[in-house]
């Protein structure tokens, strides 16, 4: 995939043994993050982001639905991602189905917790509306557009964006026989305000319940709890963050971290044949928790002032 | 259902001869040697070409020619519904084979012998016109690549709705069963490349043969008509030539900018 000679191999690896790598980073800098929000007008929620050449877009749907019947009390999240050929020969066709079932699998456990839905980064107990009959089911949908490395990152931050982002609208149809409702969620700001829903007395079966969505009132569908995640590439001695494609093909081994605005981790994925000192995963993992701050940071800043551009509109 | 109002205004509020509103970005893909991303309106298309380079599949070489590839991917979230199966189905196969036919007739690849050119299309948000938005995203990116081409190829649909001939048919109005005109126009030779009708069960066009047969409208479209239509399409083919050409202008100053010129 990439092809590096010797003399660059060894170029990358003294560089950042030195602290300083090809494009003048330092170890532990991220490249330059560009951020568009709203870019899927028929989606509920979506993001673009744009870390170096790494780009993806992601995008959110809430659709009604019934919760499964082992976790009665939640809503559901299904994450999807898909490799688009554009960011590389590859993968085209099948080719990059590998890598977009590791994402998403790896995206999946970062932010999902396990199979009860314990610990998740996403509450889905606030996405529930009647226990055991409706609740929301988010369909995240991300897209590789292109890849320089540090797909999970791009990824993370692209997903909690676009949550944060919900827009909607409520409308309701109703006909003659059954009384069928149409929602969408209604327009928010960066706390994602879930219309409380209020079922009508006497709703039995489930086509025909019938649901009123509220306009006034809404839940607090917490996002900023969302974690971010953070990969950190070992090459030689040192760790990185943010590796470009060709930094990556150098590694040894990688972990992606996914830690929380309260520096609590969610979720960790180990990379890479070699294997570590398990004192070195912890001193990663505190690495992460700080580089993580920044990270948090820079997308807070950035749903703020897309709000104030929205507030302006 | 009323396309066309009896003041003359589209659902969307354009007059018939109306084009949407174009955009295009060129070098939207860092790592790809020509990419652009090409906006109909509410349907928009990324577009990256990756070669001239060495052939994958030696079985493939051509040693008088380069060998040109198409994939054609629509994302999940570019419908309304959500898409299941975004790669692989039937329309993407057919699509992804119309560009390259289209693309190929245009590229002058006996200059490229043993090579490979690839060209991914991807859409982001479907809205009508698609075929035609990847063509000329196709166009966009090819050029920025440095492929040597015959010409620019551009891409317009046109429609028959409510008796009347409309330019550049958005979802709402492709779905509504009239017949519909893909065109692709190689603008400075002034020659059509592509021609795709659609809605047209039975398409008869004889020499002197003054009516098409329309099976599931069970009325007689005159031949005439249909020219009308294909003359529609060929016009906002043009528009569209013209804007492409502004783009690619404006992108070769920046270039030679940068490069101090």
């Amino acid at each position: 995939m990439v092809g590096l000679s010797l003399g660059e191999k060894h170029f990358i690896q003294g560089g950042i043994a030195q602290d300083l790598r090809s494009d003048g980073r330092k170890r532990l800098t991220y490249r330059p993050l560009y951020v568009e929000t709203g870019v899927i007008p028929q989606a509920n929620g979506s993001a673009r982001v744009r870390i170096g050449a790494t780009e993806v877009v992601s995008s959110v749907k809430a659709e009604l639905g019934k919760p499964g019947s082992l976790q009665p009390d939640k809503g559901r999240v299904t994450i999807y991602v898909d490799c688009s050929p554009t960011a590389a020969p590859m993968f085209e066709g099948r080719g990059g189905d590998e890598l977009s079932t590791d994402l998403s699998v790896a995206l999946q456990r970062c932010l999902l917790g396990g199979k009860s839905g314990a610990g998740a980064g996403i509450d889905l107990s606030s996405l529930i509306v009647v226990e055991g009959k409706i609740c929301w089911d988010l369909y995240i949908d991300c897209l590789v557009i292109s890849s320089d490395g540090n797909l999970l990152d791009t990824l993370g931050a692209a997903i909690k964006l676009a949550a944060s982002f919900l827009i909607s609208f409520v409308t309701d149809m109703r006909n003659s026989n059954n009384i069928i409702l149409i929602l969408f969620l209604k327009a928010a700001l960066s706390n994602t305000g879930i219309p409380r829903v209020h079922v009508a007395a006497g709703a039995s079966g489930d086509d025909n319940t019938e649901v009123d969505i509220s306009d006034e009132e809404f839940l607090q569908f917490d996002t900023s709890d969302i974690p971010v995640i953070v990969t950190l590439t070992k090459i030689g001695r040192h760790y990185i963050v943010d590796a470009t494609s060709e930094e990556e093909s150098e590694m040894n081994s990688a972990v992606s971290i996914s830690v929380n605005r309260k520096g609590h981790i969610c979720g960790l994925t180990k990379r890479g044949g070699a294997g570590l000192d398990p004192s070195i995963i912890l001193d990663m993992i505190s690495v992460a928790k700080h580089v993580s701050e920044q990270l948090i940071n820079k997308l807070d800043s950035e749903i703020a002032a897309a709000e104030a551009g929205e507030e302006e509109s | 259902m009323e396309y066309v109002s009896p003041e003359g205004l589209r659902l969307d509020g354009r007059r018939p001869m109306e084009m949407r509103q174009i955009r295009a970005e060129i070098g939207a893909v860092a790592k790809a040697d020509g990419s652009a991303v090409f906006e109909m309106g509410n349907t928009k298309v990324i577009a990256a070409v990756y070669g001239p380079r060495e052939v994958q599949h030696r079985s493939q070489q051509m040693s008088d020619q380069a060998l040109v590839r198409c994939e054609y991917s629509m994302a999940n979230f570019s419908t309304g519904d959500r898409m299941r199966k975004p790669k692989g189905d039937r329309r993407s196969t057919e699509i992804s084979l119309v560009i390259r036919q289209t693309m190929e007739a245009c590229i002058l690849t006996h200059l490229m012998p043993r090579s490979q050119i690839d060209i991914f299309v991807q859409v982001l948000q479907a809205d009508g016109g698609t075929r035609s938005a990847c063509i000329n995203a196709a166009t966009l990116a090819l050029a920025d690549a440095g492929i040597p081409l015959r010409d620019l190829v551009t891409s317009c649909s046109a429609g028959y709705l409510n008796s009347t001939p409309l330019l550049d048919l958005n979802y709402v109005e492709d779905s509504a069963g009239g017949p519909d005109v893909t065109v692709g126009f190689l603008p400075k030779l002034d020659k059509v490349t592509l021609l795709q009708v659609q809605n047209l069960l039975n398409c008869v066009i004889l020499g002197r043969f003054s009516a098409l047969v329309v099976g599931k409208m069970d009325s007689k479209l005159p031949i005439d008509t249909f020219e009308n239509v294909m003359q529609l399409a060929i016009e906002g083919c043009k528009a569209i030539a013209n804007y492409i050409r502004e783009i690619l202008l404006e992108n070769t100053k920046q270039l030679e900018y940068r490069r101090g010129l």
